[in-house]
């Protein structure tokens, strides 16, 4: 074998009687024991093309910018004029905007309810899912049950307006029936009255949407790591305080998803209140999205309407830069891990 | 091997919570299928049937319900006299159209951004899943003033654009996770063996092929439940089932019968293809955030 | 057959980089293994090699070939992978069939080579399983056998066993080996593993930190580190240090640590006096080569026994000594007992002396 010179070490043959000759290449250096070196190539090499990513990616990159990046710009400038489809357009500045901050209480209260909307769904979601998701977990009817569940999620979410339409109904509606004759309403349909219509909104929402964080929590349960379970279990601890103190935290991150994804979808899809309320009686249920779809779909006060979609979208925007940091986070990727 | 379940301990109290808890999910379950169990009834309920109602507080009066003769009248208004064939057509067509666009382009632009890094991403893979999340009626806006003037308002086409909008996101977002889990170095061995880089991405396709059939379906389930898009940008000439069925309601003659056969016909092929792909459903309504 | 230059290689990820200057020459037929702990650049060199990785600095040739700019595929290379990158959906024969398809070859010469693959590599039985219904031992074999049915110019191991159980690993181990040295192929073999290079391969290339520390044969690498980091890195059980002073005395050099006092050979000490001018050094001395007694002989010195552990065939002893603590490889009927004093006696023809501050090996 033929001798040759090496960094670290150098000159290496068969060295004779055991003993090594040493001689170190240049720019080689042994520091603690290791041989290192801190210089810089010459030169490099050309990097190779990677243009077939691009062009694997451009199409739909470039659809998706025709489809949503220019009609953002677009509405942006619809915001700043009052648009007329028969008038023609006409520049108006910031006038829609401060329109809707000073005069226009819709506005204001179309924010308000959302939030109080948004807020009695994912409440009573979460607090309903969770416990379901908990008392089916591991039981002999858990894979039936979740299957059933799913159904409603199924559901054209305008056909489910129009089922719980019929079944709200004041005369011939069952379910008013039955509030009637436990006695929670008199004659007035739930939808019918100013107080009591957000509640029968609310109240489809949590019967489409709560088996969704019910799987959310159940996947989250099964990720529970068994181990702290019975750790914690040998330390004494009862099933409740089990739940607190092992469960509930390793379900924080799915908790939050689901809540921010319910959050958002309640900003998204209106196509339930549209039809059971309208907004209405007396805007008790205008929540902003209705209002902005009555705006620009109703009255066609596009530019007015742009301006409203435009604050919508940037709240919308903030709320999914949260949920895009937890789906990124390490927390919500190590759920299920164990410590050590 | 450890049991598959944490020991339980009996006790009385335990026997107790036991029943409440088999109480309690009867009742959510009876208050979870009790709207589509109406809707499939009253769907086969003639018209007077359907408004029979007991007094209030009479108990009984609940047999009232389960009293009537079973008839597909409605089944066939809806075929034979109110154009459901041509909306159901239009449903499938819009759908499906945009969830085979938005699966091919996204699998690409996917398969793109699984295997490779670049500055910015970051930023584009946000900008890309925003478009999902925003609300349609704000994309509708301007949306709606562009179709109008292409005139793609009232067209399947503008309906399958429309729905791309927020179907093709979803499939880049979802698609890549699912590439992400494909290992790259499947790909190194089939290059290695002589594959070209294009036939090594087309070796792992069959890879992924159930997971983007599942996704498929999802937004063709997506874009067949949408009403706000269908009925302004689809109003007129592309009406699909949703506005079709909410059309049914008119102020002094509401077809309940019809409604509810209409409903019936739009919820259950969804349905269907919901048990179809459970197993990736939890991972798709989440935005793969959670996978079962 | 070919033969392998690597020259002057750097690889590059943004600014960090991974490999420095590698230069390693593999003749035609030599098998070779590139050793090291993780993150030390041998993936990075063999992925370059294959074509994975582009090059960011330096030129690889396959025999007087420069391949920098070749896609894999035209290569004539065949990998083995470290998690066997088998195809879940095809059978193990369409698996190990798959390059020669790529290729173009008739079906019947497919058929006839995949099968004698596997009768080598005794997996004739599973030619119709999935990856899926293997053992990992059984994957494995799927995967060289992948690479095997092509007769390639060069095979690239990556750490292909470190995911078998122990048994296993020693079982292939000899296995590989033999089946190299029949096919006669160059083979480059990635590992973390100090055992497994030092019983297959022909020269052993220690990378550390992206640099090469050392190219030779197992012997080589072994008897003769040429710094302490090399000389921690290969042996199991590890090499002893031990921080010791030179003081010279009637002409004659001596290694005085605060338990001994031994006179260096004169070739050693002539070495001494040549490269090195400070009195600080770091003796290192492998745990075979030191004899240990209960009784005192001539040459030995003292220290007190703080364990011992019989590992059936041997026994391994902790010896205290002053302030440091050295390992001792000795028979398993040796009877000193816990905390009892004991004796050693140092193997000076095989010591080896490093600088104190560089590391570099004197001897």
């Amino acid at each position: 074998m033929a001798t040759q010179v090496l960094p670290g070490g150098a000159l290496r043959g068969d060295a004779p009687g055991g003993i090594n000759p040493v001689g170190i290449m240049p720019g080689f250096v042994t520091r603690d024991g290791v041989t290192v070196l801190e210089a810089e190539p010459l030169a490099r090499n050309p990097e190779p093309s990677r243009r077939y990513y691009f062009y694997m990616m451009a199409p739909a990159i470039i659809t998706l910018a025709a489809i949503s990046l220019y009609p953002f710009f677009w509405l942006i400038w619809m915001s700043l004029h009052d648009v007329d489809i028969m008038a023609g357009d006409k520049w108006v500045g910031l006038k829609n905007f401060e329109r809707l901050f000073t005069r226009d209480a819709k506005f204001s209260n179309g924010w308000l309810l959302l939030i109080q909307y948004s807020a009695m769904c994912l409440f009573f979601e979460v607090l309903l899912g969770v416990l379901i998701a908990v008392l089916l977990n591991r039981s002999r009817w858990e894979k039936v049950l979740v299957t059933v569940f799913l159904m409603p999620m199924m559901m054209a979410p305008a056909i489910a307006g129009l089922v719980w339409y019929y079944l709200y109904n004041g005369t011939f509606g069952w379910y008013h029936w039955f509030m009637q004759s436990v006695g929670l309403l008199g004659e007035t349909s739930i939808l019918g009255s100013p107080s009591t219509a957000m509640i029968g909104l609310v109240l489809v929402d949590i019967w489409q949407w709560t088996p969704l964080i019910v799987l959310i929590t159940l996947a989250g349960l099964k990720r529970v790591p068994r181990d702290q379970l019975e750790a914690n279990m040998v330390d004494g601890a009862g099933e409740i305080r089990n739940f607190f103190q092992v469960v509930l935290p390793n379900l924080y991150p799915f908790l939050l998803i689901g809540i921010l994804l319910r959050f958002m979808d309640n900003f998204r899809f209106i196509d339930s209140v549209l039809i059971l309320t309208g907004g209405g009686p007396a805007d008790a249920t205008n929540i902003l999205p209705v209002y902005l779809f009555d705006v620009s779909f109703q009255y066609f006060k596009l530019g007015r309407g742009a301006a409203i979609a435009l604050t919508l979208l940037v709240v919308t925007i903030i709320l999914g830069m949260f949920l895009v940091k937890i789906f990124d986070s390490p927390a919500a990727r190590n759920v299920g891990r164990t410590e050590g | 091997m450890a049991s598959k379940d944490v020991v339980e301990y009996a006790s009385p109290a335990r026997r107790i919570a036991n029943v409440a808890v088999v109480v309690f999910l009867a009742v959510y379950l009876l208050w979870t299928i009790l709207p589509i169990f109406v809707m499939f009834v009253s769907s086969l309920k003639d018209l007077l049937e359907a408004f029979r109602i007991p007094a209030v507080g009479d108990w009984s009066g609940i047999a009232l319900f389960f009293d009537f003769e079973p008839t597909f009248k409605h089944y066939t208004n809806l075929f034979v006299n109110l154009n459901f064939g041509v909306y159901f057509f239009n449903s499938v067509a819009a759908a499906l159209g945009s969830a085979v666009v938005s699966v091919t382009l996204g699998a690409t632009c996917a398969y793109a951004l699984s295997r490779t890094e670049f500055r910015g991403k970051k930023d584009l893979f946000f900008w890309i899943i925003s478009t999902r999340m925003a609300p349609v009626v704000a994309v509708m806006v301007p949306l709606y003033a562009i179709f109008r003037s292409l005139e793609l308002v009232g067209s399947l086409w503008g309906l399958i654009l429309a729905y791309t909008t927020f179907n093709l996101p979803f499939a880049i977002w979802i698609l890549k996770g699912f590439f992400d889990n494909v290992p790259f170095a499947i790909e190194e061995a089939q290059m290695v063996d002589g594959a070209t880089r294009m036939q090594a991405f087309r070796s792992i396709l069959p890879l992924v092929a159930p997971g983007i059939g599942a996704f498929l379906v999802l937004c063709v389930l997506f874009a067949w439940n949408d009403f706000l898009f269908a009925s302004i940008i689809g109003s007129g000439g592309a009406k699909t089932l949703p506005v079709a069925t909410k059309e049914l309601v008119q102020p002094q003659n509401i077809q309940w019968g019809s409604i509810m056969a209409a409903g019936v016909v739009t919820t259950l092929p969804m349905m269907f293809l919901g048990l179809l792909i459970r197993r990736y459903l939890v991972t798709g309504l989440t935005m793969g955030a959670v996978r079962e | 057959m070919a033969s392998v230059s690597i020259d002057k290689v750097w690889k590059y990820y943004g600014q960090t980089p991974a490999v420095k200057e590698l230069h390693l020459e593999v003749a035609d037929g030599e098998f070779v293994a590139v050793l090291g702990p993780s993150g030390c650049g041998k993936s990075s060199t063999l992925r370059m090699l294959a074509g994975l990785e582009h090059i960011s600095a330096g030129e690889i040739r396959f025999g007087a070939k420069r391949i920098n700019d070749l896609p894999p595929r035209d290569r004539d290379i065949a990998m083995v992978f470290e998690n066997y990158a088998l195809y879940p959906h095809k059978t193990v024969f369409d698996n190990m069939a798959n390059p020669l398809k790529l290729r173009g070859v008739e079906r019947s010469v497919i058929e006839d080579r995949v099968r004698k693959a596997a009768a080598i590599l005794e997996i004739g039985h599973l030619l119709e399983r999935r990856p899926g219904e293997l053992s990992g031992g059984q994957k494995q074999r799927t995967a060289i056998g992948r690479a095997i049915v092509r007769e390639p110019a060069l095979f690239l191991f990556d750490e292909p066993i470190a995911h078998l159980d122990a048994k296993l690993r020693a079982h292939m181990r000899g296995e590989l080996k033999l089946m190299q040295r029949r096919l006669g192929t160059t083979m480059i073999y990635v590992t973390h593993d100090q055992l497994e290079a030092l019983s297959m391969a022909d020269r052993i290339a220690v990378m550390n930190d992206g640099v090469l520390q050392q190219l030779g044969t197992p012997r080589q690498i072994y008897d003769h580190p040429v710094n302490a980091w090399v000389a921690g890195f290969v042996g199991e059980p590890p090499i002893n240090f031990l921080d010791c002073r030179i003081v010279e005395e009637k002409g004659e050099l001596r290694l005085v640590h605060s338990s001994f006092d031994l006179v260096l050979r004169p070739e050693q000490a002539a070495i001494v006096r040549e490269r090195y001018a400070q009195r600080e050094v770091r003796m290192g001395i492998r745990p075979d080569q030191i004899a240990i007694s209960t009784v005192e002989t001539p040459d030995s010195f003292g220290g007190q026994i703080l364990v011992t552990e019989p590992i059936g065939g041997d026994m391994l002893v902790d010896v205290s000594l002053g302030g440091d603590k050295v390992l001792v490889k000795t028979r398993p009927d040796f009877e000193g007992r816990m905390d009892s004093p004991c004796y050693l006696t140092l193997d000076r023809g095989r010591w080896h002396l490093f600088g104190k501050d560089d590391g570099v090996a004197l001897f």
